[in-house]
């Protein structure tokens, strides 16, 4: 033994082992449209993309969420100081009420963010890239229409339950609430999906015709702020049936009126609106239609498109 | 070697405009240049070739399938348009990752294709990096990238070399031939410019107006002519007199003397010339056509559209 512990010295060698042929797994079209769908997720969401592009969605989300907190906090203080039966003649705000209140909200989420998906790939050419894959114009345009419901969808359902979260934690006895009130829960997460169809076929259809994003949002909104007081103002002047006719143009109640038919009650936003008494065969395919006929459009528009 | 693209009576019309008029032709594995002017029916034919477009009659199949059918085969092809289109905001491993992915390659595998690509095309450091931010010629490369992710078999190139200085030029250029050399990937090299084409490709298609005007080797094209060429230092003039002196015709430009059709002994006349004349010599060698000569009987327009 010398004491000295012996020291191997390793030796390593970087190899540049060149170009190397793709062997693995080619998953073809329906891989395809996941990616596109993922990107249009992403996009929406602004990850991936600087701060700034995080700003107006988050934005908006943490507005639909304070307005459901501010529900809750309302709805609970009012359990608590003047108790539960004062409070329930009050007839405050809740989850059929929800999606109507945020309407205005949610619409000009989808006028700012649906653009994002389209515009940009017709203004910078990316879209030349999809259509050289293995995609057609028709699986793109369903992929980004997909991957907005989906974010429209997660939009609608968060705040309705933080507000359910809210009303339990706000009742003197949460579990009989939530007993008394657990079919509020199929009801909001049926009414977020008209909801989240129509706002995004509307938003993408405008954002088909141009390529620019700001002016696909200003039409939005536009469109939206423009036909409410119009119509809300016009159907009350005439009134009759013309008036209930007159009032079902009003976009932003469209798919109000189906929330409306699947809680079985009007909203606050809608118990005035003459289209209110019409029948809900009648609402839910005014409804079809205003998603449907957009949704055929955007579909022609993308079909036959070539680089 | 093995056909990779098949154009049989290949017509395209447009309404009223012939955008390819009966056109056939194949190629091969390597480097195949298609020429011509603009409205030519280069883009035409490799929009058909992807499937983009219905042929009005004809097939253009590609790797022995129709695109247009089986859109499929789009996995294995590849395409650098010649605009603009990539998104400014986003990076460009990121955006050549989802790129891969769009191809059919699973998120794991397209990550590592993605670096790997940029590394290849000289991007690897820049690779997170916002593409708003990237030079000409960095988009370029980008560009190229994206059409190589996905390990094509072949791969169209419209115009990569459009837009760039002469510098980035020669760097595409060799892109495109190690992209051939050590990658395996045929390409479809689609340009105005036969100088560009002369140094990449191995073979040529050239149209005009829709129609095929010729096709072939480009060394074919380019073998060696009956003209010597001859570059001195210095007494050009002295050496012109003496080269006329022993009955050999010159001609002169601004790059040297060209004497027509010589035999082998012209080679003595010219040493003894030289020496006559005291001019150094800087180069004497059988002359070499350039691919722009051959298509000078198709019209001053469309020699001039090919030049650089």
């Amino acid at each position: 033994m010398t004491g000295q512990p012996e020291v191997t010295k390793r030796e390593g060698t970087v190899f540049d082992i060149g170009y190397q042929n793709y062997t693995g797994p080619r998953e073809g079209r329906n891989r395809a449209r996941l990616s596109v769908i993922k990107n249009g997720v992403r996009t929406s969401l602004g990850f991936g993309r600087g701060a700034l592009a995080k700003v107006l969605p988050w934005l908006f989300i943490g507005v639909l969420v304070f307005i459901a907190i501010i529900m809750a906090l309302v709805a609970g203080a009012a359990d608590r100081l003047i108790g539960p039966e004062d409070a329930e003649q009050l007839n405050l705000p809740s989850h059929s009420d929800f999606y109507g209140i945020a309407s205005i909200i949610f619409f000009v989420f989808a006028a700012v963010g649906a653009p994002e998906l389209l515009c940009p790939d017709r203004r910078e050419g990316v879209i030349n890239l999809y259509l050289v894959r293995p995609l057609t114009g028709s699986d793109y345009a369903f992929s980004r229409w997909l991957a907005f419901f989906m974010v429209m969808v997660a939009v609608a359902w968060l705040p309705q339950f933080i507000l359910l979260i809210g009303l339990i934690m706000g009742d003197p006895q949460p579990v009989d609430y939530l007993l008394d009130n657990w079919l509020d829960i199929p009801k909001f997460l049926a009414a977020g999906i008209p909801l989240a169809a129509y706002t995004t076929t509307l938003a993408l259809l405008t954002a088909a015709f141009t390529t620019r994003r700001a002016y696909a949002a200003v039409f939005l909104v536009g469109l939206f702020v423009i036909t409410t007081p119009f119509t809300t103002g016009l159907a009350s002047e005439i009134g009759g049936t013309a008036g209930q006719w007159i009032s079902m143009f009003n976009l932003s109640n469209i798919p109000v009126h189906v929330n409306d038919v699947i809680f079985g009650e009007p909203s606050v936003i809608t118990r005035e609106a003459p289209a209110a008494e019409l029948s809900a065969w009648i609402l839910v395919g005014w409804f079809l239609l205003w998603t449907l006929v957009p949704a055929g459009v955007l579909w022609v528009r993308y079909r036959r498109l070539t680089p | 070697m093995k056909v990779l693209l098949t154009a049989e009576k290949l017509t395209k019309h447009y309404k009223d405009v012939v955008a390819l008029d009966s056109v056939s032709f194949d190629i091969s594995e390597g480097i195949t240049g298609i020429l011509g002017e603009n409205g030519a029916g280069k883009s035409t034919a490799i929009k058909l070739f992807l499937g983009l477009i219905e042929p009005t009659s004809g097939s253009a199949k590609a790797l022995g399938q129709d695109a247009h059918v089986s859109i499929a085969v789009r996995a294995k092809l590849g395409y650098m348009p010649e605009h603009d289109c990539l998104p400014s905001n986003i990076t460009a491993a990121e955006f050549l990752g989802h790129m891969a992915e769009v191809s059919g390659l699973p998120p794991s595998h397209a990550r590592t294709r993605a670096a790997d690509t940029l590394r290849h095309v000289g991007l690897f450091e820049e690779r997170y990096r916002s593409m708003g931010g990237y030079s000409t010629g960095m988009k370029q490369r980008v560009k190229l990238a994206q059409a190589l992710v996905h390990d094509p078999t072949f791969v169209f190139l419209d115009e990569p070399t459009a837009g760039l200085d002469p510098g980035g030029r020669e760097e595409m250029l060799e892109l495109v031939r190690k992209t051939h050399r050590e990658f395996g990937i045929s390409i479809l090299f689609s340009s105005h410019l036969m100088a560009d084409v002369e140094r990449a490709c191995d073979r040529i298609i050239v149209l005009q107006s829709g129609r095929l005007v010729e096709s072939g080797e480009v060394t074919h094209f380019t073998k060696e002519t009956e003209t010597v060429f001859i570059e001195v230092d210095s007494n050009r003039e002295r050496l012109v007199a003496a080269l006329e002196q022993r009955g050999i015709a010159v001609t002169a430009d601004g790059h040297g003397l060209y004497i027509e059709g010589p035999d082998e002994s012209v080679y003595d006349q010219v040493r003894d010339a030289l020496v006559e004349a005291e001019a150094p010599l800087r180069r004497m060698a059988p002359r070499r056509r350039a691919l722009a000569e051959l298509f000078q009987h198709e019209g001053e327009d469309f020699a001039s559209e090919l030049s650089p």
